[in-house]
């Protein structure tokens, strides 16, 4: 029994004298706690909840008969195209363009209406100056929906007058004439519902994934620096000397981290539903125990760098790769579905990524935590924790 | 901080009295050495690399129960080495050790609680308060959560007590070695490992610690403890003097002196030139070893077995010859002479 409550009071031993050395520097808890918090807020004060507006300029000649409705039909796509006037030299648009005074350069097919009689397609040259492969796509779909409508208004003055010159040459067509000739033109129509009822802002959807690439990293690098830190102070030659034994070492560490993050999670968690109201669909004790999975297996990865690295600069560079990994890989940035097949394993093999399909799911749908996922991630914990506990007890000798 | 030079004649003037005091409980001492070996050591070398640096080479001692065992030696002798094979830190490359009568890789939780270590540099906490760094300490050697009477009385030993509150970076190096000490004693271990305690600190705060050694001692502790301050050879029972790696002896104080030396000096004065055949007719006295000491004119060192029985004789002999002797006293040599002498004697070996 006295060895059981020898070993219970070892294993609590660094929670104390860890929440001890981090309350000692009040800065590192407002950068722990109101840090991420503020990058949120920025983040949704600095991202609009609508597409981007490309000011765009027009090159039509004057004798073309689509430059009366170049303008109208610009405007008519609503805040995507800003319009920008109408140009008749397409060189001095283009300069223009190059000295990104504008976005998106429109050159107006000359004599549209001869060019179709020809049985040819009258087309709309668009021209931009973006390298970001995201942007151009969006300029391309932006692009097509000028010239879709500009179809359908074509298509729809061609009907009506179509139905004009045909009236009351065959009764069969009457039940036509009734029908508009826009619904002629365009005689389907989609209208969009999610699942969902709640409609996500973009800082509410990125919510969840930018709280638990925080909580990674914070988890990372606190623990990244812990061992590495000990034994380069000298002091982990004591614990080789002294009862405390590496399996106790280790729980008392993950536990006193644990607990500390824990805190910070739960302050950053009611800022975030609470403070910038992002809504919070699913079970609270879901959202808590996606958060201590993703805590534990993140101080997992934490504590192998820790124990690999010889020096606290190497362990900081290490937890930045696995930042920036987590990035790129974990759906944050990218949607995982985009990956490359052989890619996702990399993808699966981040906290983050089970961290934020789990959180999503709970948060956003209000769905309960998906079991593989779940399952997943713990089995990295587990594999992580065994891997420190043969690290730290080689270190320990 | 800066120490007068009064305050250190002062320090001085006690630690040049304890050898004296030290002669006297000889007789103790050498019934305490009958104890059982807590620590055995035989052929013990440790290398590093591919084995061409040898940092510790085939060493023979052992340290007997309750006894404080001194390691003296130069920076880089080895020393540190020694105490990390005992401590389990490192492992042999040859030889055998044994502490607590077994190995030290095959250490039991409960023998780890029976071991104090005191590591040469501070390696406590620099964030957190003295208090807290000592509670910290107690609690990874499991000490009982009804502690603070013990962490208070412990503070109170290495003056602490009113700075327990303090940062342990805005400590002095002295106050932060006093608090290291406290930590290895936090939970009573029976066997301390102390390596170079008194580094870096001033004589006041060495002179004490080597007392609260003591008191340790005297509670029935055994103490290793190393140190590169050659003087402090006096406070221990048995010295292990090292250099380049190796034990050159290990031996009471007292021995290594008579050893290093051939025997106990004596320091004749006379009011006379003393000559060249004053000199042969000391030497061919039957007590007297080797050859006498030429100081100056006036001033001769004698080698004797035992001082005390051999100034009596050598003033009488003094007066036949003719000289008058002015003053005749016992010489105790420092430590640094010493340990001087024996690394001559182990050079002239080889």
């Amino acid at each position: 029994m006295n060895r059981i409550f020898k070993s219970l009071i070892r294993i609590f031993s660094f929670p104390q004298k860890e929440l001890a050395e981090i309350l000692r520097q009040p800065r590192l808890i407002l950068t722990l706690v109101l840090g991420p918090f503020l990058i949120i807020l920025l983040f949704g004060l600095g991202y609009p909840d609508e597409g981007r507006s490309l000011r765009t300029t027009f090159v039509v000649n004057e004798q073309n008969p689509l430059a009366a409705q170049v303008e109208e039909f610009a405007k008519d796509l609503g805040p995507a195209i800003i319009y920008q006037g109408i140009k008749n030299d397409q060189e001095v648009a283009l300069a223009s363009l190059a000295l990104s005074q504008t976005d998106m350069v429109v050159v107006v097919p000359d004599d549209p209406v001869a060019k179709i009689q020809n049985n040819e397609q009258a087309q709309f040259l668009i021209y931009h100056n973006e390298v970001d492969p995201f942007q151009i796509a969006y300029i391309r779909s932006v692009g097509n929906l000028y010239t879709s409508e500009l179809n359908r208004r074509v298509l729809a003055s061609l009907t009506k007058e179509g139905q004009e010159s045909v009236s009351g040459l065959n009764e069969n067509l009457s039940e036509l004439n009734a029908v508009s000739s826009s619904v002629l033109v365009s005689p389907f129509s989609s209208e969009f519902h999610g699942l969902s009822e709640v409609q996500y802002t973009p800082v509410g959807f990125l919510s969840p994934a930018v709280i638990v690439l925080l909580l990674q990293h914070l988890s990372v690098t606190i623990s990244a620096l812990s061992i590495v830190r000990e034994q380069r102070s000298g002091i982990m030659e004591l614990f080789k000397v002294a009862p405390l034994k590496p399996l106790e070492a280790l729980i008392s560490k993950y536990l006193s981290y644990i607990l500390f993050n824990a805190l910070v999670a739960a302050v950053l968690s009611a800022l975030v539903v609470w403070g910038i109201g992002v809504p919070m669909l699913g079970n609270w004790i879901n959202y808590a125990l996606v958060l201590l999975i993703l805590l534990f297996t993140s101080l997992g990865a934490g504590f192998a760098i820790s124990l690999i690295s010889e020096t606290e600069i190497q362990a900081v560079q290490y937890a930045m790769l696995l930042l920036l990994a987590s990035i790129f890989f974990s759906g944050f940035f990218l949607d995982l579905r985009l990956l490359w097949e052989p890619m996702k394993a990399v993808a699966w093999s981040l906290p983050a990524t089970y961290g934020i399909r789990m959180l999503q799911d709970v948060m956003l749908r209000g769905y309960p935590i998906p079991l593989l996922v779940f399952q997943g991630i713990l089995a990295i914990g587990i594999v992580l924790f065994l891997i420190n506990f043969f690290l730290l007890r080689k270190k320990m000798g | 901080m800066e120490t007068s030079p009064l305050l250190v004649t002062r320090v001085m003037g006690i630690v040049n009295k304890i050898p004296l005091k030290r002669l006297q409980m000889k007789a103790q001492k050498d019934r305490d050495f009958e104890l059982p070996k807590i620590i055995e050591t035989k052929n013990l070398t440790k290398s590093f690399g591919d084995g061409d640096e040898v940092a510790v080479n085939s060493i023979d001692l052992y340290v007997p129960e309750g006894s404080i065992f001194g390691l003296i030696g130069p920076s880089g002798c080895g020393k540190t080495t020694t105490v990390r094979l005992m401590t389990g830190v490192y492992q042999p490359t040859e030889g055998e050790i044994s502490v607590f009568g077994k190995r030290p890789a095959e250490f039991s939780t409960s023998d780890r609680e029976k071991i104090g270590y005191l590591i040469q540099q501070f390696v406590m906490y620099p964030d957190l308060s003295v208090w807290e760094n000592l509670n910290f300490a107690a609690s990874f050697y499991g000490v009982s959560i009804f502690r603070n009477k013990r962490l208070n009385k412990l503070l109170d030993f290495v003056e602490l007590s009113e700075h327990k509150n303090k940062i342990s970076r805005f400590l002095s190096g002295g106050m932060n070695r006093r608090l290291s000490l406290a930590a290895t004693l936090v939970h009573n271990p029976e066997l301390l490992f102390l390596d170079e305690p008194t580094a870096g600190i001033d004589p006041i705060l060495r002179v004490k610690f080597w007392d609260y050694f003591r008191q340790l001692q005297a509670e029935g502790h055994t103490l290793v403890v190393t140190t590169q301050y050659v003087g402090e050879a006096e406070y221990c029972d048995l010295v292990g003097v090292m250099y380049a790696g190796r034990v050159l002896t290990v031996n009471t104080p007292e021995e290594l002196r008579r050893k290093a030396f051939g025997g106990e000096i004596v320091h004749i004065v006379t009011s006379e030139r003393i000559e060249y055949i004053h000199r042969v007719h000391l030497e061919k006295l039957p007590f007297v070893k080797g050859n006498v000491a030429i100081i100056n004119d006036n001033e001769i060192k004698v080698f004797v077995d035992d001082a005390d029985s051999a100034i009596p004789q050598l003033i009488e002999s003094c007066q036949e010859e003719g000289l008058d002797v002015q003053t005749i006293e016992k010489q105790i040599p420092s430590f640094d002479d010493v340990f001087v002498r024996i690394i001559e004697e182990r050079g002239n070996h080889e």
